[in-house]
């Protein structure tokens, strides 16, 4: 915790990360939603 | 297609606007009473003090740039109202039509500049041009200016379904380079720098009202065809 | 998917790299950065901020390239892509605009001072804000697309005014873009490695984001297409 307080820097470089997590993990499971819808629609 | 336009037919068209504009003097009236209305609340706001030279050249294109919006607005919507669109399609080339209502545009402007102007330097003391060359070519290069891109976004407006509210907010982005530099030769011209020191400011004027222009003569067509 | 694997390490590294990566006076290995006089730690936003304004103007052209592209063609998936090039823009510009905004408030001391810089990214807001206030005032699907893409026309030339205008009132205390008025490249190589790394990543995002959001109207198109018949 120590550790933490002297280097605010990772506290920021962790919530960052997190955020680009969030952002590619979101844009993969569209990225698949969306690969099964259109493999619906041309079916029909 | 055949692009030539027509100056004579311009000519008729823009005589046409005026002689109705003469008949229900709907626009004169309304920008009349918009100048008026607007320098006495300036007035009332400035009471005793005496504003400094940016403030008072921004007040005073504050004045054209809306009132310029509440007359221009209608440049096409009134042809919709009416459901002359069609006789307009029929009779004349889009480029015609549009070089007929820039014109009507530029001279409107004019007249109300002139009066706008004239009206500030007798209400607003404060308000002293050393240099009256750089102030007149400013007015007369601003004017053209921003009739001519009135004209075009006015020629958008009309085919909306807001068609007042959304037009000084389409406008603005398109004027501010245009009111940016023209505010900065006001106040030079407040200044009483020489001539020669401002003649930057009107080539950029004259390149915007050259460009504006140019563009929307080739866009209008996709704007005025349905 | 590789390339989606290679984004997601890539820009992960980026970030670890640009915010954690040490700053010394004087740089002696490759995993050390220089120290910016007067900036310090605040120059670590040249990594994502630069970025986001990049992608802005990218976005910005892209729409305008398919809005001519629409008038020329009349062929509505051209609008589709311009309006989808136009909304993307718009986030990333609010993006640019929020991170330069608390970066300013840390370093002049204001959110907002009018710096050409904040003036031209207000500008090109401004346009963004209005392109959508006139599509959304307008019904038909036509004249919507063509209309908005003369909008977005004439507003696009108005840009370059500024470009002549805004230094001829105000002088601007904005760091240097990324290349400065000698169109010199001035960065340690770490720093240019990271930087560059990250405007390809940040583009990889937007154009990522700007597929997946056409393929969904493409689809939402045909849809309604279908129920129509």
């Amino acid at each position: 915790m120590e550790f933490l307080n002297q280097n605010s820097l990772y506290i920021v470089l962790i919530i960052t990360v997190i955020c680009w997590f969030g952002i590619f993990g979101y844009l993969l499971s569209l990225d698949k939603k969306i690969k099964k819808l259109e493999e619906k629609i041309n079916k029909e | 297609m055949n692009k030539i336009f027509n100056i004579n037919s311009a000519l008729t068209i823009f005589i046409k606007d005026f002689r109705s504009e003469l008949r229900t003097r709907y626009a004169l009236n309304a920008l009349i009473m918009f100048v008026i209305t607007t320098l006495a609340i300036i007035l009332f706001a400035v009471a005793n003090e005496t504003p400094s030279i940016e403030i008072s050249a921004g007040i005073l294109w504050i004045v054209i740039f809306f009132s310029a919006m509440s007359g221009m607005a209608r440049t096409f919507v009134s042809e919709e109202e009416r459901g002359t669109v069609m006789t307009l399609h029929l009779i004349a080339k889009p480029s015609t039509v549009f070089f007929g209502k820039l014109l009507f545009n530029l001279i409107l402007l004019f007249l109300m500049n002139i009066f706008t102007v004239v009206l500030y330097l007798i209400l607003i003391p404060s308000f002293i041009i050393k240099s009256y060359d750089i102030f007149l070519l400013t007015i007369f290069l601003g004017t053209i200016g921003l009739s001519a891109a009135s004209t075009i976004i006015a020629a958008i407006i009309a085919k909306s379904n807001t068609k007042g509210t959304l037009y000084p907010v389409l406008s603005f982005p398109i004027l501010l380079p245009l009111l940016m530099i023209v505010i900065k030769s006001t106040k030079s011209a407040l200044e009483g720098i020489e001539i020669a020191k401002a003649m930057g400011d009107f080539q950029v004027m004259i390149a915007y009202f050259v460009v504006i222009t140019a563009v929307s003569y080739l866009l209008f067509d996709y704007v005025w065809k349905d | 998917m590789v390339f989606k694997i290679i984004l997601g390490i890539g820009l992960t590294l980026v970030i670890i790299a640009g915010i954690a990566l040490p700053m010394v006076s004087n740089p002696s290995s490759f995993f050390e950065l220089p120290v910016v006089p007067g900036l310090e730690d605040k120059a670590r936003i040249i990594f994502f901020h630069v970025p986001t304004a990049w992608v802005c103007v990218i976005a910005f052209i892209t729409s305008l390239i398919y809005g001519i592209q629409y008038l020329r063609t009349k062929e509505i998936l051209y609008d589709i892509k311009s309006v989808t090039a136009a909304g993307l823009g718009f986030l990333f510009c609010i993006l640019a605009t929020v991170t330069g905004a608390i970066w300013s408030k840390f370093t002049w001391g204001a959110f907002w001072n009018w710096d050409p810089r904040q003036t031209s990214i207000f500008v090109l807001l401004l346009i963004y804000g209005a392109y959508f206030a006139l599509r959304s005032s307008i019904e038909v699907e036509e004249k919507r697309a063509s209309l908005s893409a003369v909008y977005s026309i004439i507003a696009g030339l108005t840009v370059p005014f500024f470009i002549f205008i805004i230094p001829r009132i105000v002088s601007s205390l904005h760091p240097d873009p990324i290349i400065n008025p000698q169109g010199k490249i001035h960065m340690n190589p770490t720093m240019l490695v990271i930087f560059l790394s990250s405007l390809t990543g940040f583009t990889a995002v937007y154009y990522w984001m700007f597929n997946l959001r056409v393929r969904f109207s493409k689809l939402l198109y045909q849809q309604q297409m279908k129920e129509q018949e």
